[in-house]
Order: structure tokens, then sequence, then C-alpha cells
């Protein structure tokens, strides 16, 4: 058995992983925007001064929430915008597509925070940096 | 498998897939007169029909659930099972009252099977989900008890884990909440308000016990992550199913005649309803980061994590997407509603005992741990081909019920109910061609327990 992933809560920067991700997810699930807010505080304190683990959690979920903003309110916006709320075509795309949209981020958020319990990287597809 | 008496699950769980079959047979049944009215008129009406697909759900799903209870009991307590011969005899029983039951839906009217079966002297019929016969609903509850007294003395008679006691906690939890589908009164409002403690409280709260107490174990198995890590887990999510799920109850309770606060403890109840959900899914994983894979049946995790992200979905998602009373408002009883239960049932409930159908089956058909790796593919394709199309259904009705909302509720002047269907056609059509998917799916998943090939061996994994 590998000895590191056994005890993960020994790695360097565990903790600030698991707050990273955990802000990650209230910001999308709880607490929009202050969350946020807590998550860009914590980036710029910790972002290059942290262990490994803590600053690639960190610096995933920051750019993963900026995406996830624009990804739901722009482009929602940008929906209702061009469709205006009297066509029930609007309302269609609108739901699934905030529907789907948020829950793939949910979920990729649920995939991060299980690693940074496990005590191991995770890499956002597309809207994560590398790290 | 550790003790011979596990054995009995195997009886259970051939059953389950067989009426899983029928189950969506008679989906696409259902699915097919949707769109074409009078298929298969006068032999087989929608009612019928539909009845059927749901009643075969529900007595698949407890089949699953005590074959799995039979399976992970006495390895979890350490002994034997109480009484080997009573579980066998009681399966018999439960499959001719099922049986029986379907019988009486296909080949009498539903009027005359309940004068046939005395429905006049307890009246206990015709509510959803529970028209099953009274008659039919004692053999179950019969059934219900002497599988719980089995389970039951074999746990207190032998070590106590946590996993096995959630899942006793949940069984008899099922038992007994399942005593409320006897009792109907004539007032519709406590009709109503009395059925969702069977309903709601079986799906949202006390099965969730027994679906987070399977997981567990398959889990711990495959892992071979510490139990004491597990059992953790497992307080969080009993705690966080018990502190949502049952005042989560009020979201049905919102437009039955029942008082107007539930729309307020219903609605904050059901906007945590997700967290038991979120926990499972990350339970998951996290087992899986920790230690993975040294365990041959590779099938079996991949159910495994399906069914805690379709669980999440389906009920974490799609539920709550509706759950609010003034989103209810509109929604209520809709193809939103429909979407909602299909992946919710799905990932929950039918993914779990797949789960452990996975993991226990290779060991009671004599393997030494897991199916060839030919079969692992094939169940592994048939888990890729039901979850998808699975969750394609689920889109389509929820496109569906957008629309109809819109058109039926949402408007200023509202279309009638079969002036909105008709426009609905197309997606009803494309959820028929999903549903065949599904059967492709549930097809080769049958076939792949015929597929030979070498068996896996047991690995170090399993220190538990
Ligand atoms: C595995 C878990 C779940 C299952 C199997 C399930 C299943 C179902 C089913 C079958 C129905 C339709 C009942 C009927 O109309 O007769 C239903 C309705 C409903 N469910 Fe769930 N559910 C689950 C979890 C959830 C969760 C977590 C929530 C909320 C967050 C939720 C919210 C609702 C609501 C609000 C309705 C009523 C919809 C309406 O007004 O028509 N469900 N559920
Ligand atoms: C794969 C093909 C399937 C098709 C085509 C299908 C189709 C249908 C249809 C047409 C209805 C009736 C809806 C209505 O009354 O308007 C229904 C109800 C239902 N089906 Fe299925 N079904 C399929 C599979 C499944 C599966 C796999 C599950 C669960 C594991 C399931 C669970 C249910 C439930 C719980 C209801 C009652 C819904 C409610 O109360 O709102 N079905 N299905
Ligand atoms: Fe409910």
């Amino acid at each position: 058995m590998d000895q590191v992933v056994q005890k993960p809560a020994e790695i360097p920067g565990y903790t600030l992983a698991i707050t990273a991700e955990s802000l990650y997810l209230l910001n999308l699930l709880a607490i929009p925007g202050l969350a946020f807010l807590i998550l860009l505080w914590l980036f710029f304190k910790y972002e290059n001064s942290s262990p490994l683990l803590g600053a690639c959690h960190l610096r995933q979920t920051f750019s993963a929430s900026i995406w996830a903003g624009v990804l739901l309110l722009l482009v929602n916006g940008v929906i209702f915008a061009v469709g205006g709320y009297q066509t029930p075509y609007t309302w269609v795309i609108a739901v699934l597509y905030f529907t789907i949209c948020h829950t793939t981020l949910v979920l990729l958020g649920l995939l991060g925070l299980a690693k940074a319990i496990a005590g191991q990287s995770f890499h956002y597809p597309l809207i994560g940096p590398t790290c | 498998m550790l003790y011979s008496s596990q054995a009995v699950a195997k009886p259970y769980f051939i059953a389950a897939i067989a009426l899983f079959v029928g189950q969506i047979l008679f989906g696409l049944i259902i699915g097919l007169q949707y769109v074409v009215g009078d298929f298969l008129f006068p032999i087989l009406p929608f009612n019928v029909a539909r009845m059927v697909h749901t009643h075969l759900l529900i007595v698949w799903l407890l089949l699953g659930f005590m074959g799995a209870a039979y399976f992970i009991v006495p390895e979890e307590a350490d002994k034997e099972l109480h009484s080997p011969k009573l579980a066998i005899l009681l399966f018999w029983v439960f499959l001719i009252m099922v049986v029986l039951t379907l019988l009486g839906y296909l080949l009498v009217s539903y009027a005359t099977l309940a004068n046939l079966t005395g429905n006049r002297f307890w009246p206990t019929m015709g509510r959803e989900y529970l028209e099953q016969p009274t008659i039919s609903k004692l053999v179950l509850l019969i059934v219900a008890i002497g599988f719980v007294y089995n389970i039951g003395m074999t746990i207190f008679q032998g070590r106590k884990t946590v996993i096995n006691l959630v899942l006793l906690t949940g069984l008899i939890g099922l038992a007994v909440l399942f005593l409320f589908a006897f009792y109907n009164p004539d007032n519709v409002v406590l009709g109503k308000y009395y059925r969702w403690w069977t309903i709601h409280l079986w799906f949202e709260c006390v099965w969730l016990l027994i679906m987070a107490a399977l997981l567990a174990f398959v889990l711990m198995k495959i892992t071979g992550v510490a139990r004491e890590l597990i059992d953790k887990w497992l307080y969080v999510i009993t705690a966080a199913v018990l502190m949502t799920g049952i005042l989560g109850t009020g979201h049905h309770y919102y437009w039955i005649g029942t008082p107007e606060y539930w729309q307020w403890w219903g609605s904050i109840f059901s906007a945590i309803e997700p967290i038991p959900f979120f926990v499972l899914t990350v339970f998951a994983f996290t087992m899986v980061n920790i230690r993975c894979c040294e365990h041959p049946n590779k099938a079996a995790t991949l159910w495994a994590l399906g069914t805690a992200v379709v669980a999440f979905l389906g009920a974490g998602v799609l539920g709550f997407l509706q759950a609010l009373a003034p989103i209810n408002y509109y929604t209520h009883g809709t193809q939103i509603t429909s979407a909602h239960a299909h992946l919710a049932f799905f990932g929950a409930y039918a993914m779990v005992v797949l789960t452990m159908i996975s993991y226990a089956m290779p060991m009671l058909r004599g393997r030494a741990a897991a199916n060839s790796h030919r079969s692992q593919v094939l169940e592994k394709w048939s888990f890729w081909l039901m979850t998808v199309s699975m969750t394609f259904i689920a889109l389509l009705i929820t496109t569906a019920g957008t629309l109809q909302v819109y058109w039926q509720r949402f408007v200023a002047e509202p279309l009638p109910f079969m002036a909105v269907q008709e426009k609905l056609v197309v997606f009803y059509w494309m959820r028929e061609v999903a549903g065949l998917i599904f059967l492709i799916g549930l097809v080769v998943y049958v076939i792949s327990f015929f597929v030979g090939g070498e068996d896996k061996g047991e690995t170090s994994a399993g220190v538990n």
C-alpha cells in the first residue's frame, strides 16, 4: 500500500484543499457570491505561499468558479435577452441549459472534493488551469 | 462468500431481474400507448399497464433489497442466517403473491378484482403504488415481518456492525411504514396525507438508509478501505437522511387540502433534502480515491459510483427542481414529476440493487470473486446503455414537462390538457426510442450472466 495515501490528512495543504473545494460548492449551491469572495481572498493570500496540494485545489476552484459565473449568469442572461420571456422555447432552453450546466459544475465540485478529502489533486476539465 | 446461508439471496436476485425485465416491457407498452392511443386496446388499457409497470418496479426492488440483506447480514454478523428455510419459504410466498396480483390486474377489470378480493371489507385499493388488493398487501406485510425477524435475529445473535444496524433500521422502517397502506379513511385529504407516510417516507427516508448501507458494504468490500472510515460516513449519511427526509414529506402537502404552513416546511426541508445524496456521492468517490481497484470486480465498482451519481441527478437535482412550493404550484403532477420519478428510482434503487447483484452474484454462482473479463465488459456496456438512455428519458420528459407547464398552466389563456399533449408527441416518440435502447442495455445485462471465460480470483483487498 502507498503510505502517503493511507493518511491523507497529514499531507501539507490538506485543509486548504478541502476548504477551496467546499467554497466552490457553496458558491454554486448555498451562498453564491459570498463564498466566491472568500475564495477570492484565500486565492490572493495563499496561492503562491501554500503547499502543492492546497495551491492546486485553490487555483482549480478559483478558475472554475469564474467560469461557472460566466456559464451560468452570462449565458442565461443572453438566452433570455435573445428569446424573451414570452416564448415557451426560451424557457425550455433556459431550464435545460441551466440544469445541465449547473449540475455538471456541481458534479465536478463533488469529484474535486472527493479528491481533496483523499489528499489528491484534481484537474477541472476545460475550466481549470493545469497545476 | 463466507457463509453457506448467504446463498438464499440467489433466487431473490434472479426473480428481481426477471421482474425488472417485465417492468421495462410494460414501460415500453405505456410509452407507446402515449403516442398510439389504442395500441392493445381493449385487451390492455393504459391505466392497467401503468399499474403493472409501477407494481413490478416496487416488487422487484423489494426482492432486491431482501436478497441484498440476506447476503450482507450473515457476513457482517459473522454467523449463519437465523433461518435459511424461512427465507426460502418467504421467497415463494412473496413470488406467488406477486404473480397472482399481476394476473388479477391483467385478467379481470380492477373493479372485479376489488370485488373478488373483498376490498369492501377493508378498502385499501385504488391509490397509486398501493393498488394491490388488501390480501396482497397483507401477504406483503407478513413476508416483511418474517424477513425482518429473520434478519433481526441474525444480527441480534451476531456481530453488530454499523452497516448491519443501519440496514436493519431501514428494513424495520420499511415494514412499519407499510402499515399506513392499510389505513384508508373516507376523508380524501386524510387518505392522501397518510399515503405519503408510506410512499414518501419509503423513498426518501427508510429506503435511503437501506441504499446507504448496501453501498457502504459494497464499497468497503471492493476498495478495502478500513471499516472505521466507512462507518463514519455512514453515520453522517444516516443523520442527513433523517434530518431532511422526514419533514421533507411536506413537499407533498402543498395543494391537497392540508394547512398552508406546509408550503413553508415542505420547501425548507426539501431545500436541504439533496444533502444526503450529495454526501453519498462524495463518500463513494472518496473511498475509491483512497484505495482503489484491487478487487477484480470492476463492474461492481462502476455500478457503485454510478448509483451515487445518478441518484444525485435524479433525486437531488430533479427532485429539488420541483420541490419549492412556488415552483411546484406550476409543476405538480406534470411530466416534470415523471422525469424525476424515473431518474430517481433508477439511479437510487434500481442501480443500488444492480450494484449489489453485480458484487454478490459471481460468488453466489461459485466464482472466487468476480466474473470473467469478457462478462464484465458486457456488464459495463449494459451499465452505460441503461444509464445514458435513462438520463435521456429524464431530459426528454423534463423538456416535455416544461412545455406542458407553459401551455397548460403559465400562459394567460391556458390550453386544455389533451391539446397540450398533442403538441408534445415528438418528445414521447423520442422517449420510446430511448426506452428501446434501455431495453437493449437490459438484454445485454442479462446476457452478461451467460458469458463464460476464466473468473477473476480473490485479492488481498478483503481486509474487513
Ligand atoms: C431516491 C429518492 C427519490 C425517489 C425514488 C423519488 C420518487 C418520487 C416519485 C415516484 C414521485 C411521484 C409520486 C406521485 O406523484 O405519486 C415523486 C414526487 C416528488 N418528489 Fe421525489 N423521489 C426521491 C427524492 C426526492 C428528493 C430528494 C426531493 C426533493 C429535494 C423530491 C421531491 C419530490 C417532489 C416535490 C415531488 C412531488 C412532485 C409533484 O408535485 O407532482 N424527491 N418522487
Ligand atoms: C425504459 C423504458 C421506460 C419507459 C418507456 C417508461 C414509461 C413510463 C410511462 C409512460 C409512465 C406513465 C407516466 C404517466 O402516467 O403519465 C411511467 C411511469 C413510471 N415509471 Fe416508467 N418507463 C420506463 C422505465 C422505467 C424505469 C427503469 C423505472 C424505474 C426504475 C420507471 C419508473 C416509473 C415510475 C416510478 C412511474 C410512475 C411515475 C409517477 O408517478 O409520476 N420506469 N413510465
Ligand atoms: Fe417526496
